[in-house]
């Protein structure tokens, strides 16, 4: 459904995009993370049609982006990560004005926009000017207009960025239900856990390049290579975490005024006999536990080892 | 073209406040109280009011301040149309839909000179009173106002080419502004005194040439020869029209490419075009 072949996008003699290979099969959700500067909002720009890639092709729902934009922009709703809103529109003719930029039946667009008014939670407030909206509310808005013409896929750039606490909440809640209506997605974050909660496969983008691609399980198991794990002594923290050092299944370690967090490469039993270990050398042990490894965890991981090579 | 989404839209926000009757209105109650002081200033003194040659007078100088006035009114209205969008981040999304680069240019050059079209037709009854004292055809009334329409569009055709081409809104309104002083002063300046200085020395057929040529560049000299008011080749119009179709047409290319940068995906040879910063 969507296809990118080796795609590349430079200014000058900065790259944007480098040889990005990324396929994202019909009804999956790929969720593309990675720092600011990474080449996301370019990788989505390319797909929508707004920027031309300097080498390669992409395919969006079997249309070149290059050749055949206009197959591909009927074919997507797009949704940038920084949009303003018309003033003196409101909710109802705001979703009216860009049904008609798609060419939407008219007997479609009053029944559409109840649907998804509604569906975001906007019902109540189509009559209001889109300007006076919250920007969270605007937001859901931005997704109602995406779902207007029915596209088959949707590509969203970070769609929670700049929102409070509780917008976020509510958008999140409105993209956990868009899993509901079966389209190919395409969302950009730097919040990562939100994407454990809506996408199928993870693409890592660092510096332009593609780092990891895989699905969301499978990246989560390949994080269980490392354990993070805490603990916690009656002793000086500094004097203890010393007897750290040394082991070559510690990956690094990182003190902290109640104990230490650290990186441990090993089975479940190499992770007993550090336990062993700490306990013989007289600490007495107050706390010993392993920690969820996040996404996060294992984006900066990955990236990381990336640098090194 | 009526049912381009940009023009709906321009219709549902601007035409529902109380602003557009508010400024129609004002308008017409200006150009109202404009043409009786005119008619006043030429029956003052005299025993009759039938003067169909003064009468004219009053009827070349109403429509060329109408025109003047939408020369000057329609970069105010125009010169932000698309440099707008894009401050406000509205042209990112409307480039995401299928709205082809012409359809959005077309849209916006039609909405951004909808009002003033709207001012210049309300006008139209004032010309009634002219005719009541005689001085100008029905004619004549037709080709002003239909020049009007036409230097209106044209201005904001080109006001809207630049605020493509312009990243700010500020630029694009200097440089139309710019275009506008050129076509209504440089050009009648430049003009009237090589004519003036052919007066002296007809054997410089070159000076007359090129002053005839500057002047058929004027929309105010163009229109006074459509209202039989100067002296005029009977297809003056005819040269304006083409030049300044032709500058609109040259501006639209890069204007185009401006906003899709895939129009000329087709050729080998295409042009790489920065877009960079430009959503």
């Amino acid at each position: 459904m969507i296809q990118t072949d080796h795609l590349s996008k430079w200014y000058g003699r900065v790259a944007a995009v480098k040889d990005l290979n990324l396929y994202v099969r019909r009804g999956t959700i790929l969720g593309l993370v990675g720092e600011n500067g990474a080449g996301k909002t370019t990788t989505l720009s390319i797909l929508a049609t707004l920027t031309t890639p300097t080498s390669g092709r992409a395919y969006v729902n079997g249309y070149e982006v290059s050749r055949q934009p206009q197959g591909v922009r009927r074919s997507i709703g797009y949704m940038p990560d920084s949009f303003g809103v018309y003033d003196d529109i409101r909710v109802e003719e705001y979703l009216t004005f860009y049904a008609e930029c798609y060419r939407v039946p008219r007997r479609l667009t009053q029944a559409r926009c109840k649907e998804y008014l509604d569906w975001v939670g906007l019902w109540e407030h189509r009559d209001k000017y889109v300007n006076n909206l919250s920007r969270g509310m605007q937001q859901r808005l931005e997704i109602a207009r995406c779902l207007m013409h029915d596209p088959p896929v949707l590509i969203l750039d970070e769609p929670t960025s700049g929102l409070d606490p509780r917008s976020r909440i509510e958008v999140r809640g409105v993209l956990a239900k868009l899993r509901e209506l079966g389209k190919t997605m395409l969302i950009s974050s730097h919040i990562l856990h939100e994407l454990s909660e809506v996408a199928d496969e993870i693409g890592i983008l660092r510096g332009g390049e593609l780092v990891a691609l895989a699905a969301l399980d499978v990246v989560l198991s390949h994080s269980s290579a490392y354990r993070s794990l805490w603990v916690e002594a009656t002793a000086d923290v500094r004097t203890w975490a010393r007897l750290l050092e040394g082991d070559p299944r510690v990956l690094d370690y990182r003190v902290e005024p109640d104990g230490v967090e650290l990186s441990f490469a090993g089975t479940v039993e190499q992770q007993a006999d550090l336990l062993a270990r700490l306990v013989r050398s007289g600490l007495a042990v107050r706390q010993f536990a392993e920690r969820p490894t996040d996404l996060e965890a294992l984006y900066l991981r990955l990236t990381e080892q990336r640098e090194a090579t | 073209m009526l049912r381009n989404p940009l023009l709906l839209k321009e219709f549902r926000q601007r035409m529902r406040t109380w602003r557009a009757p508010f400024v129609i209105c004002g308008y017409f109650c200006a150009m109202f109280a404009f043409t009786l002081f005119l008619l006043h200033e030429n029956v003052q003194g005299q025993l009759t009011l039938l003067l169909p040659s003064r009468s004219e007078q009053v009827f070349v100088t109403l429509s060329l301040v109408q025109l003047l006035v939408a020369a000057f009114l329609a970069p105010a209205f125009a010169a932000g149309a698309i440099s707008g969008e894009r401050e406000r981040r509205t042209l990112v999304v409307l480039l995401s839909t299928p709205l082809s680069a012409l359809g959005i240019l077309i849209g916006k050059i039609l909405s951004s000179s909808a009002l003033l079209a709207l001012l210049l037709a309300v006008s139209l009854p004032l010309y009634s009173l002219v005719f009541l004292f005689g001085g100008a055809v029905p004619g004549e009334v037709v080709a002003v106002f239909a020049f009007q329409l036409f230097t209106l569009v044209l201005i904001a055709a080109i006001s809207v080419c630049w605020s493509t081409l312009a990243l700010r809104s500020g630029w694009s309104t200097v440089v139309s502004y710019a275009t506008v002083a050129v076509m209504v002063v440089l050009t009648g300046v430049l003009g009237y005194g090589l004519q003036l200085v052919a007066a002296h020395d007809p054997v410089e057929y070159f000076l007359v040439i090129w002053g005839k040529c500057l002047l058929e560049l004027n929309p105010l000299w163009v229109e006074a020869a459509l209202a039989g008011a100067v002296p005029a080749s009977p297809h003056a119009w005819l040269w304006f029209a083409l030049a300044y179709s032709s500058v609109c047409c040259i501006l639209a290319v890069p204007s185009v490419l401006r906003l899709r940068p895939q129009a000329l995906s087709f050729l080998p040879w295409r042009p790489r075009a920065e877009e960079r910063d430009y959503h």
